[in-house]
């Protein structure tokens, strides 16, 4: 799939990828009968956004990592894995980010009308 | 002829609100499209605002029926992180409360169901039955829907009557076992209504990510209490009911059956319980870092992930509920069934879109 090796942390397996590697990942956790779980959007201290997909197989958690900066386009693997597609517009929703691979990354939350990138707004303080 | 039939976000046969359009050739469908966020929150926008121990409060209110299994999961995501050991004692009662939830959750299902298949007197005999689970959750925790029981590095509440939650699991699993199990596996109308509506293969299943009785029903062979055992499931015995029809029928069957390995696992970790502390004291907040935590919940596997830079509140909580995974797979079961069978598979799901919105 990739020359990074899975490393236990946090409880499951990581790996770092490249955004590019992440299709053929997908594509090879579909091949092993692995099951799509989640895919995790945070906003590192820097402004990048930290991208995680995750997957289960057989019980056991295999996440793999990659980072990119607010505006680039990212990886859909909607036609490998068609439970991705509810994860990738909520990603849209909350983080504004848009897929490449798709037809339209149509808003899931949100209406139509509501501007993407929820968790980026700042207003409202910690309480 | 083909037309479309739109149902929702707010109509009378929906228990919650959102809004599903039928693509119907005469009475044969042909495609599905849901649209969800009618109950949208900003639950995870509102725990990077709030300290740790108002999230518990805030998890809790993710969903109206398994809220427990969402304050545990976010408490055990964070006690994951800051390294804390959570007494066993705590684990016990967690799993506990856990189960009763299951109970409560898989017999509410149950009661709809019946009423959809048009068996009322199976829905009032079943909501008979889920109002001595909730009696029993009440009596416990002091409450019936947000039970408060969590806390990070253990529980609340210590059960102080364990017999009588025992006695109470003995009664249900008898009652299931009289009644439940043989209407839903002999009872000509259940299968003549369920059997062989809203197939999902396995390499569906797979491929559209569903979990918990869903998944199982379709052949997947998972359960994390047994795969990836947290809390003391490790030091229970129980059986994880799998069927391969992947129909309506085997979702139904699924969780009767898990409704009996329930009571067992209730009745062994009450006889079990060591004694001890219920927590770890009193804790505010946890050291940098992040934790993924899966639960089984009663519609399959809760996922939290929540990352922590020090402070009292939370830097990202993620939540994928169980029927965020499970409800795109409605496009795939529909296909091919009448019109008049989309509500029961539909149902069959055990959907919940309060806590799919969040």
């Amino acid at each position: 799939m990739t020359s990074q090796e899975w490393r236990q942390r946090a409880g499951g397996n990581w790996m770092p990828a490249n955004l590019g590697e992440i299709r053929s990942i997908a594509q090879s956790m579909l091949e092993r009968g692995a099951r799509f779980e989640a895919f995790v959007v945070t906003q590192t201290k820097a402004g990048e956004l930290r991208l995680i997909w995750h997957w289960d197989l057989k019980g056991k958690l295999f996440s793999v990592e990659s980072t990119a900066a607010v505006g680039t386009p990212l990886p859909s693997i909607v036609d490998i894995y068609c439970g991705s597609d509810w994860a990738e517009r909520e990603a849209r929703d909350y983080y504004g980010v848009t897929f490449e691979g798709r037809v339209s990354t149509a808003p899931l939350m949100l209406r139509e009308a509501d501007p993407p990138g929820v968790m980026l707004r700042s207003e409202g303080g910690p309480r | 002829m083909s037309y479309r039939i739109p149902l929702g976000p707010y109509h009378v046969a929906l228990d919650e609100p959102y809004k599903i359009e039928v693509d119907c050739e005469g009475e044969t469908i042909t495609d599905a499209h849901i649209k969800v966020g009618f109950n949208f929150r900003g639950i995870e926008w509102l725990a990077q605002r709030k300290n740790i121990t108002k999230c518990i409060a805030l998890m809790e209110r993710v969903c109206g029926i398994c809220s427990n299994v969402h304050s545990m999961t976010f408490c055990m995501a964070l006690e994951q992180i800051g390294a804390i050991e959570v007494p066993k004692r705590a684990q016990y009662i967690r799993m506990v409360v856990a189960e009763l939830e299951r109970l409560h959750s898989h017999l509410l299902w149950a009661g709809v169901a019946a009423e959809i298949v048009g068996f009322q007197t199976a829905f009032m005999e079943v909501f008979r039955f889920r109002e001595r689970v909730m009696d029993l959750l009440e009596a416990i925790t002091g409450n019936r829907v947000n039970y408060s029981m969590n806390c990070i590095g253990g529980v609340n509440r210590d059960i102080t009557d364990p017999e009588s939650v025992a006695a109470g699991a003995r009664e249900i699993r008898d009652t299931v076992n009289r009644v439940l199990i043989p209407l839903f596996t002999t009872d000509r109308t259940i299968s003549a209504r369920c059997g062989g509506v809203g197939v999902l293969s396995q390499a569906d299943a797979v491929r559209w990510g569903v979990v918990g009785p869903v998944a199982r029903a379709s052949g997947v062979d998972t359960d994390l209490r047994r795969d990836c055992a947290y809390l003391a499931y490790e030091e229970i015995a129980f059986a994880v009911p799998v069927r391969t029809e992947g129909d309506v029928l085997a979702r139904v069957v699924v969780r009767a059956q898990e409704i009996v390995e329930s009571c067992n696992i209730i009745e062994q970790a009450l006889a079990q319980m060591p004694s001890g502390s219920l927590n770890a004291g009193d804790i505010y907040a946890v050291p940098p870092g992040d934790a993924v935590v899966r639960v089984e919940a009663p519609r399959g596997e809760v996922f939290y992930y929540v990352e922590s830079d020090g402070s009292d509140v939370p830097s990202r909580v993620k939540v994928r509920t169980p029927t965020f995974a499970n409800i795109p797979s409605v496009m795939a079961m529909v296909k091919g069934n009448e019109f008049a069978d989309m509500p029961l598979i539909q149902a069959a799901l055990d959907p919940c879109y309060s806590c799919t919105d969040r």
